[in-house]
């Protein structure tokens, strides 16, 4: 049975650490496995790599928003992740490691590719005051607007609101200031709205054209 | 490095609660994960295998190639001044005492030096990188020249001579599995993409 309406903002505001994030990088793996790993054994990689492709795959292609850049960020990735096993020493998750070098990854393909081209973020201009679109906005959509977004902006937010990256630590990946950070994450949230916005207007108001016309 | 499974999004003070932000997360958290449009599991293995023989190929290599290296500086300038005149060495005067006759050198200790400087050279060829343009037509280049050596000696009649031509035809080969070796050379002197990035 689905949530009565009234209970959505609740659901919305749920703190986002209990919230299973898609990518999905929140599995244990067994240390017998990880040694196995260490040492060599394909078989072992096979299990990880196969656990975690979907969530691999996600992130790269959240972070790049295309797919053959997500492929060869996956490839890349992983194969780092077996030829460089033997350095993860079990201070923090395996999956969390793993995740790093996908973000690693995708940033340098993208730093490689088209991430020099930053747009630069004009901060004063006016806060947007009118409802939250993608409170509304089907995966679809939402999916098609984050694709839409210059790349530096698009894994910034997505860096900050869904792997849960603070300022500095983007800064520090892409080897620029805090303000740079923020400035993006603030552009990417407008940008979103603008994408966003048109569509769910005319998906409630279908007959507004004709209403112009007629005046 | 921070951990985000961890510590979790409230440990980061610059993090300002803002409802339509958090709104905006939790409906990008929501997005479905998605799957890449075919198995990529065969290409990776495919491509850890085909390391794993390169790597195999440079370990097999590099002693070899460190050796020989060693071997090259330390006879360089006396290789070096026989290869770049190819004059055979003056034969020594016959009136001259036999204890002050110079040494003719040893040529079947030269011959079977040869041997194996030619089999580690075809063994780089065979398992080694491939070459680029520029080195491969050195390679050919001195391949040229040791068939012009090997035409040479099986007209050479003289001991001098004929042990002037296999220390030539030893220099040329150690120039030809040196050639080889330059893609590994490269390879280990060029650091790692994005290592920088990786701090865990």
């Amino acid at each position: 049975m689905p949530p009565h309406p009234a209970l959505r903002p609740f659901v919305v505001l749920v703190h986002p650490c209990s919230v299973d994030t898609p990518t999905n990088f929140q599995q244990t793996v067994d240390p017998d496995l990880i040694a196995r790993l260490q040492r060599g054994e394909l078989a072992a990689f096979e299990l990880i790599y196969r656990r975690f492709e979907r969530a691999a795959w996600t992130l790269a292609l959240r972070l790049t928003g295309r797919p053959d850049i997500a492929h060869e960020v996956l490839q890349d990735a992983m194969l780092k992740a077996f030829e460089r096993a033997r350095q993860y020493r079990g201070d923090a998750p395996f999956a969390a490691w793993l995740r790093k070098l996908v973000v690693n990854e995708a940033l340098m393909q993208l730093r490689h590719d088209r991430l020099h081209v930053i747009e630069v973020f004009d901060d004063t201009l006016a806060v947007d005051e009118s409802p939250a679109p993608w409170m509304h906005a089907d995966a679809a959509t939402l999916e098609r607007a984050l694709n839409r977004l210059p790349d530096a902006a698009r894994a910034v937010l997505w860096l900050y609101h869904v792997e849960g990256y603070t300022h500095v630590e983007i800064a520090g990946q892409f080897g620029r200031s805090v303000s740079f950070s923020k400035s993006q994450l603030a552009r990417a949230t407008r940008r979103m709205r603008e994408l966003l916005q048109p569509q769910l207007q005319m998906e409630v108001t279908p007959c507004t054209i004709g209403s112009t016309t007629a005046s | 490095m921070h951990d985000r499974l961890d510590h979790g999004f409230m440990n980061d003070e610059s993090r300002q609660y803002d409802p339509d932000e958090a709104a905006l997360g939790a409906a990008l958290r929501a997005l479905p994960a998605s799957a890449p449009a075919r198995d990529a599991w065969p290409e990776m293995a495919s491509r850890i295998r085909r390391r794993k023989v390169a790597r195999k190929a440079v370990w097999f290599t590099l002693p070899a190639a460190f050796a020989a290296a060693m071997a090259l500086t330390l006879a360089w300038p006396h290789l070096h001044q026989r290869a770049a005149s190819p004059t055979p060495p003056r034969v020594a005067m016959q009136t001259s005492s036999p204890a002050a006759r110079p040494a003719v050198p040893d040529i079947g200790a030269l011959q079977a030096s040869s041997q194996q400087w030619q089999a580690w050279v075809q063994k780089l060829d065979r398992n080694g990188a491939p070459l680029d343009g520029r080195q491969l037509t050195q390679a050919v280049a001195l391949q040229d020249r040791i068939g012009l050596v090997d035409l040479q000696l099986s007209a050479a009649r003289n001991p001098s001579t004929t042990a002037g031509l296999w220390q030539q035809r030893i220099t040329l080969l150690q120039q030809l599995g040196l050639l080889h070796l330059q893609p590994y050379l490269v390879a280990t002197q060029r650091p790692a993409n994005g290592d920088h990035l990786i701090s865990m």
